[in-house]
């Protein structure tokens, strides 16, 4: 079904077989290794190593669709500003009712109309699966940008590239996550790739916000180390980094609960008094109030650094799914 | 025990059903199950299950696809055609590892709902305590029966 071949995930290969990347799908990080996520990390450091002009004339005269069934203005752009960066063009929709889908047009009819106009795909969806599905019927690759809550695997690499530059490694890194964790597709798919590079997890929700029970039981598979429980309290001191997640209003039972629990997912200056002088604070963007503007001045702050990576990321996967990166 | 329900000369009768979903077996069927004879017995005594459900459909056959939806629902399923008052064939669908085009993804938000083209695609397994574990190939979705 996937033009990706699937391959084991924890084949951390002595013998380095070449990637190949042209011309696949870029769907779920399942269906990368650890070695072909390594390879993306060292392709962003090649790009970036090269320089602004050089990187420019990697995709000259390639075009990347961007098709967007629901609006991102975030992950759009991001994946845009990677495309110009790599000196190609785009075209593309950011919302439904401004593509052929409003006078009906199938998702398969869209993919091989786009397919035949642009030389690879970066779509959102609102559907589960629907990235996958697109990919059945696309002659370029297609990457997906997020298919409804399911998998948005560019936010996920681009998450772990952040944190290979901003801490120098995975394995033996203590991680925690802060806020919704029910909810949030960013950390499912998140700490399932960060278990199999020997990241240790620490998850800190509000009751009834918890990991669902299909993560926790595949993080126990994979034989992770984690650990749950409400608030920060004194872990915090042993955290490299603290991922931080919105928290919104509508998923507590009750108003008067979130006024009451709310100040606890709050990460301020304060908070970080407690925690390492280096301890990283990330968040996948856009925030509410879980992160206090007064945090953004710290050098701790690696949030916004986190967006520059997310999209240098998605140029390392848009040139070598292109096949101008090998 | 007395069986509640009488033989059939023509038709099927559908066995071993786990007690409880011979009613899901019977919603498979639209239209073919207007002006027919149906007998439906629920929660009988079985030596194997413990209890289970059966059902007698008079001048009815089935075809492969529904067989396998059939055995997705209720595993230990067995089928016995019935020809002039005698058994003309008797199975027991095996389910394989991957089952395709044959049953619809139950989660609303899956692409298969909307783009009704699409085949669906399962991944199925026994898990450890017996239940049937489907998992959609395009949501990842998981279900049970």
């Amino acid at each position: 079904m996937r033009k990706s071949h699937k391959i084991d995930e924890h084949t951390i290969g002595e013998k380095m077989e070449p990637f190949a990347f042209k011309g696949r799908h870029i769907i779920d990080t399942a269906d990368l290794s650890n070695d072909e996520i390594m390879h993306l990390v060292k392709v962003c450091d090649e790009i970036q190593a090269m320089g602004d002009d050089k990187a420019r004339t990697l995709c000259k005269g390639k075009i990347l669709a961007t098709l967007f069934w629901e609006p991102s203005t975030r992950t759009r752009l991001s994946f845009e500003a990677a495309m110009y960066r790599l000196g190609g063009n785009v075209l593309g929709f950011s919302e439904a009712k401004s593509s052929s889908v409003s006078k009906g047009e199938t998702l398969a009819d869209t993919i091989k109309t786009v397919s035949l106009y642009a030389d690879i795909i970066a779509m959102r969806h609102p559907m589960e699966g629907s990235a996958l599905a697109a990919s059945q019927y696309s002659e370029v690759p297609v990457i997906n940008g997020g298919d409804g809550p399911h998998l948005h695997p560019t936010q996920t690499l681009g998450d772990i590239y952040t944190l290979i530059k901003e801490k120098g490694r995975l394995e033996g890194l203590k991680m925690g996550f802060l806020g919704d964790l029910l909810f949030g597709r960013t950390v499912h798919t998140l700490v399932r790739v960060l278990a199999r590079f020997g990241v240790e997890l620490h998850f800190f929700s509000p009751e009834g916000l918890n990991i669902p029970a299909y993560v926790r039981s595949d993080l126990e598979a994979k034989g992770a180390v984690f650990t749950e429980q409400e608030g920060l309290g004194g872990r915090l001191a042993e955290l490299d980094a603290l991922y931080v997640t919105r928290l919104q209003k509508e998923r507590f039972f009750s108003e008067e609960e979130y006024l009451r629990k709310k100040n606890s997912y709050v990460v301020d200056r304060e908070t970080l008094t407690r925690a390492k002088d280096d301890v990283l604070v990330l968040h996948p963007l856009p925030r509410n109030e879980e992160i206090h503007p007064n945090v953004d001045g710290l050098p701790n702050a690696g949030y916004f650094r986190q967006a520059t990576y997310g999209m240098q990321m998605r140029m390392s996967l848009i040139s070598t799914c292109l096949g101008v990166k090998a | 025990m007395t069986m509640r329900i009488e033989r059939i000369n023509n038709g099927i009768v559908l066995d071993h059903i786990k007690a409880g979903m011979g009613i899901h077996i019977l919603k498979l069927f639209e239209v073919e199950l207007l002006h027919t004879k149906i007998d439906y017995a629920s929660y009988i005594d079985s030596p194997s299950l413990g209890m289970k459900d059966i059902i007698k459909i008079e001048n009815l056959d089935v075809d492969p696809k529904m067989l396998m939806k059939m055995a997705l629902l209720a595993p230990d399923i067995t089928i016995s055609f019935i020809r002039d008052g005698h058994v003309d064939k008797k199975v027991k669908p095996e389910v394989p590892p991957l089952v395709e085009g044959v049953i619809n993804c139950p989660n609303p938000k899956c692409i298969t709902q909307q783009e009704v083209y699409l085949t669906s695609r399962f991944q199925v397994a026994f898990e450890e305590d017996g239940r049937l574990r489907q998992q959609c190939l395009f949501c990842e979705h998981i279900f049970y029966s």
